[in-house]
């Protein structure tokens, strides 16, 4: 058999076009391919040319690959009818599209005047900086003008978001939000057949359901592009139909056939989506030609009469042999449109592939984690609510008069901060599980649906992929999400939609899109008489990991205060993700040393006060013979050894609150070090890697700071129910016992 | 085969150099002469072999119009005969060419279309075009500059508008208190032995709605103009392409007819398409003069095209084995 398989399939076309003979009538332009269905004959050659572009630019990857000039392969060859629905959408409909969109793509870009999508498409796959989607950092779809938010897509980690969009959508609408959408858009998103079987994609359509069952408009397309296999395994045949035909609350639309009967369905299916406003899953058929990406040997999985009877089935064969019978064009035609489009594409391929890669560390990370200070500061500053409004919300008391312990506590903070935040920005959105009507289950949102109506303030089903997801779809529309995870332990089956979605948008568009949002997590160790590890999580490792991810944590009620403002402050004014982990042992700590002494409850900062990035927290600045690093539950201990050391030890010890936990405050600390010459870093996180000691201990070494250094940490292990915790977690007598052997 | 892409020029190209060019013999030149007869308008043939150039004459829109696309339609049948034409675009009058040399009009109704279209803009009252740099010597950027246009624009009250995006120039156009305002507002800059802003003789506000009477009044006497598809791809004013395949000739009436009179030219994001997604091997450019030559070259600055960052890099491309640009009549 041929290797070459690209030639194989490309020669087929090319004999046919030249053997065929033209129809013996010739469509008008205006007339439909047949019976007055489909496309028009004008409509039809027009959507060729946009999958012939794609299948040639395809062929281009691999000749670049061959050369070294281009670095991705993973082509949409065999998926080109997707082009209908890139034509039959509108640019206003948000799509978020998986990474075999090439003819939808084409046929999205040529909607829109002095677009260069062959071109475009070459610089990606040249890696080229100068590519308009990710800048060269990933080949991706994608497009700011035309709604196109770049997805990496590989395990339908995008259908959370999707389903985001187009629940946040009219829920912008109710609370007089402007998305510049028209109100009858809706949104699209696309996948295989394999990934249709992840967790994820399975979550994003359970809650497009779930949305919609609970009277919610949910306008989103679910497009599943059914090749029938993923990498080598196979797709039943039926598969994808058993699954998603018979499902409540989801309209199912088969688009099979040839182009006329796959137009028609895909008409449907948009038609549904867009009147009804209900999730509808559209079923297209197709074949994946040559392969999973270039590097991927068919014959290893597949008979060669098997990979014949799949090329048999090419799209673009199958159009060109209908254009050509019904009348739509001629054979000669067809010929010379391919013939231009190969010309021009590797003409301009020689150009793509001479365009300068990104050539530093620092131009890659650029749209990572912008930072722009002085804007934040001025976010914070000119972001609040009227003295009316608060007078409305707070009632006879503002935050800042109160006086009554249950109204000092870090819990009522945050709580009125919230109010704060949502007064002042009417596009700030809050929600997760019990947020709304319970008002949390610590009370932290208490009182905010009253307040603010449940178009703002609102309970999502039990999923935190799908909190999160709908967290990136309002924030694409432009609102202000906040959303919560009731437990860090929670997190962990959701984390990616943070990880691989949220915090690489702006990595991946080069900073064109973003999707700032506030993630509030109760989370950390030290519940007394509520346990076990799934409430008690004590490890933010794979949250410290996730590049451009900023992470704040209070210790006490002003601070939080003051961060929270601080996190809007830099999701408003740079776009970013920030997580706010809130510590739920010290929500209703009131005590510092002693039962009553009330030392734990601060006053409400006044409005405007923020905390940023690098500004630590420190307690007793004179001392000179220990720096104590610690934050959260780990703070409050320190302040009671710190006490000890000094009355029972004579050890005088500072102590630290590095209140961000990314970025760390390495230059704050190592200048406090420097001062104390003996540093202890308690971290109530596990052992190895889980929290922040690794990294602040290896910064100080590094350094050339030459004190002493030591740390204290939780064990290794899941946090028991119970007494039985005092074994794993940090202890008080711990850190006054490392802090003598560290200070000597 | 060598792939060409041809840009047509616009209203301003006409230069005395092209005087005493015209083939008599020609079946064009002969079926232009006869419109013109028809229509009781100057010889072209007496403009072309005039004893000398006269500005009030050879100037006037309805007789420098049907020059400019004669000189320009021949040009490009010439050019055609050096490779195969892939693309052909056209810089304001530009567009007009550019139907007919791709082949969406017949050269006839190409000359009924420029010939009507400067009659009635003979016959718009007031307002006018000028002219103003973007970009530098080396034809980059000047970012000020644009600031410059932007802010002179933004504080004329609506009198003044975007006319062209040449991308190296800005052509501004206004009724007459827009361009008095125009002229004030915009500091004066010697380049290249001009000195900007520069009024534009015999122009209309054209590309701006202050001309919308002419796009209505051409729809009604150019009705039974008949658009087809071209052969060869055009690229309008806009961007957009249009295809020898799946070009919707509804779509070129109403475009040249409508948006193309009406709204901003865009020949630098036509010029960017063509270059991108055509790469073509030479960019022809036909027709009297070279005022398009540093257009298209300092689009070529602007993409950056085979490595060509400046004016001095433009240059020795074009003195070197392969030039891109050729201007038939430089």
């Amino acid at each position: 058999m041929s290797t070459n398989r690209v030639a194989v399939v490309e020669s087929r076309i090319d004999e046919y076009l030249r053997s065929a003979a033209p129809a013996a009538r010739r469509l008008a332009p205006e007339e439909r391919l047949r019976d007055g269905r489909g496309p028009t004959a004008r409509e039809a050659v027009e959507l060729f040319e946009d999958q012939v572009l794609s299948r040639t630019l395809d062929v281009a990857a691999r000749d670049l690959k061959r050369d070294g000039r281009s670095f991705y392969t993973i082509s949409s060859a065999g998926h080109e009818q997707n082009g209908v629905v890139g034509t039959l959408l509108r640019t206003t409909d948000p799509c978020f599209l998986h990474y075999r969109s090439g003819a939808f793509m084409m046929s999205r870009l040529r909607k829109q005047g002095g677009s260069t999508p062959a071109f475009d498409t070459l610089l990606s796959l040249c890696a080229s900086k100068e590519d308009p989607v990710s800048g060269g950092r990933h080949k991706v779809w994608g497009s700011d003008e035309l709604w196109v938010p770049p997805q990496t897509s590989t395990i339908a980690s995008h259908l959370p978001k999707a389903l985001g969009t187009a629940f946040a959508f009219p829920r912008a609408k109710r609370i007089g939000f402007d998305t510049g959408l028209p109100r009858d858009a809706i949104v699209c998103c696309s996948f295989g057949d394999a990934s249709a079987n992840h967790a994820t994609a399975l979550a994003g359509i359970n809650s497009a359901r779930y949305s919609f069952r609970k009277g919610n408009p949910t306008p989103v397309l679910f497009v599943c592009e059914d090749n029938r296999i993923g990498i080598s395994v196979e797709t039943p045949r039926t598969w994808i139909r058993d699954h998603f035909a018979h499902l409540e609350h989801l309209r199912y639309v088969e688009a099979e056939g040839d182009l006329v009967d796959v137009w028609e369905a895909t008409a449907r299916a948009v038609r549904a989506c867009r009147d009804a406003r209900t999730p509808v899953f559209l079923h297209l058929h197709t074949v994946r030609l040559w392969g999973h990406a270039g590097s991927d040997v068919e014959t290893t999985y597949h008979t060669l009469a098997e990979i014949e009877a799949i090329e048999a089935q090419d799209p673009i064969l199958a159009n060109a042999k209908l254009l050509v019978e019904s009348g739509a064009a001629t054979p000669d035609e067809l010929a010379a449109l391919v013939a231009d489009t190969r010309e021009r594409v590797a003409a301009a391929a020689l150009e793509a592939a001479e365009r300068p890669k990104l050539a530093s560390r620092e131009e890659i990370v650029a749209p990572l984690a912008p930072y722009r200070e002085d804007a934040c500061r001025a976010v914070a500053r000119t972001s609040r609510a009227s003295a009316e409004k608060r007078a409305e919300i707070f009632g006879d008391k503002l935050p800042e008069e109160r006086t009554s312990p249950t109204q000092r506590t870090l819990a009522a903070h945050v709580n009125a901060a919230l109010h704060d935040v949502l007064a002042a920005h009417p596009h700030a959105i809050a929600f997760g599980e019990d947020v709304g009507k319970k008002g949390g289950v610590y009370g932290v949102t208490k009182g905010l649906q009253a307040t603010f109506g449940p178009s703002r303030v609102f309970d999502t089903l039990l999923d935190e992929t799908s909190i999160l997801g709908v967290a990136q779809g309002a924030a694409h529309l432009g609102l202000l999400p906040i959303p919560e995870i009731q437990y860090l332990a929670y997190l962990h089956n959701a984390i990616d939609q943070i990880r691989g979605e949220a915090c690489s948008l702006a990595f991946f568009s080069k900073g064109s899109y973003t999707n700032p949002m506030v993630v509030r997590i109760a989370g950390l160790a030290y519940q007394k008489g509520f346990g076990g590890h799934f409430h008690n999580d004590n490890s933010i490792g794979a949250l410290r990991e996730i590049p451009g991810l900023a992470i704040a944590v209070p210790s006490r009620g002003d601070d939080a205060v003051k961060l929270l403002r601080g996190a809007v402050a830099m999701a408003e004014a740079d776009g970013r993700v920030v997580v706010f982990l809130e510590p739920i042992a010290l929500y209703h700590e009131r005590d510092l040393f002693e039962d009553g002494d009330g030392l734990w409850l601060a006053d409400h900062p006044p409005v405007g006060e923020v905390l940023l990035p690098g500004e630590v927290g420190v307690h007793h600045g004179e001392a000179r013979d220990l720096l104590i690093v610690s934050y959260a539950n780990g703070l409050r201990l320190s302040l009671r050894a710190a006490k000890r050391l000094r009355e029972q030890h004579g050890v005088a010890a500072r102590v630290v609150d590095v209140r961000w936990l990314a970025p760390l405050p390495h230059e704050a600390l190592l200048a406090h070090a420097r001062e104390c010459g003996a540093v202890l870093v308690v971290d109530e996180c596990r052992a190895t890697g889980a929290g922040i000691a690794d990294a602040v201990v290896a910064a100080l070494a590094e350094s050339g700071y030459g004190g002493r250094l030591g740390s204290v940490r939780a064990a290794d292990t899941y946090v028991p129910l119970g007494p039985a915790t005092d074994h794993v977690l940090v202890t008080e007598d711990q850190i006054v016992d490392a802090a003598r052997r560290v200070a000597r | 085969m060598t792939r060409l892409a041809i840009v047509c020029p616009g209203r301003g190209s006409y230069v005395e150099a092209a005087m005493g060019t015209l083939p008599a013999e020609h079946p064009w030149v002969r079926e232009a002469e006869e419109l013109r007869a028809e229509l009781g308008l100057t010889s072209l043939l007496g403009l072309d072999r005039a004893e000398r150039f006269r500005a009030a004459e050879h100037l006037r829109p309805a007789n420098v119009s049907p020059l400019i696309y004669l000189i320009s339609m021949l040009d490009a049948a010439e050019a055609a005969e050096r490779g195969r034409t892939v693309a052909v675009a056209g810089n304001s009058m530009g567009w007009y060419t550019a139907l007919a040399v791709g082949g969406a009009l017949s050269f006839r109704d190409g000359l009924r279309l420029v010939q009507e279209m400067s009659l009635l803009q003979e016959q718009l009252a007031g307002g006018g075009q000028l002219l103003y740099p973007l970009v530098d010597e080396e034809w980059r950027i000047d970012g000020e500059r644009v600031a410059r246009v932007e802010s002179a624009l933004a504080s004329s009250g609506g009198r003044a508008q975007h006319s062209i995006h040449l991308g190296s120039h800005a052509v501004l156009a206004g009724d007459d208190a827009g361009i008095r305002h125009l002229l004030d507002a915009l500091p004066p800059v010697d380049q290249g032995r001009v000195r900007y802003p520069l009024r534009l003789v015999q122009h209309g506000p054209y590309h701006t709605r202050f001309v919308e009477s002419v796009s209505a009044r051409a729809r009604e006497r150019l009705a039974d103009l008949e658009f087809a598809r071209p052969r060869t791809t055009l690229i309008d004013g806009k961007g957009r392409r249009h295809t020898p395949w799946s070009a919707d000739v509804r779509v070129l009436r109403d475009y040249t007819f409508g948006a193309q009179v009406t709204e901003p030219y865009d020949l630098a994001s036509s010029l960017r398409v063509l270059l991108r997604e055509y790469a073509p091997d030479r960019i022809v450019l036909p027709g009297p003069g070279n005022t398009l030559g540093g257009v298209v070259g300092s689009a070529v600055v602007r993409e950056r095209w085979r490595g060509v960052d400046g004016k001095s890099a433009f240059v020795r491309m074009q003195a070197g084995d392969s030039p891109l640009v050729d201007s038939m009549r430089r």
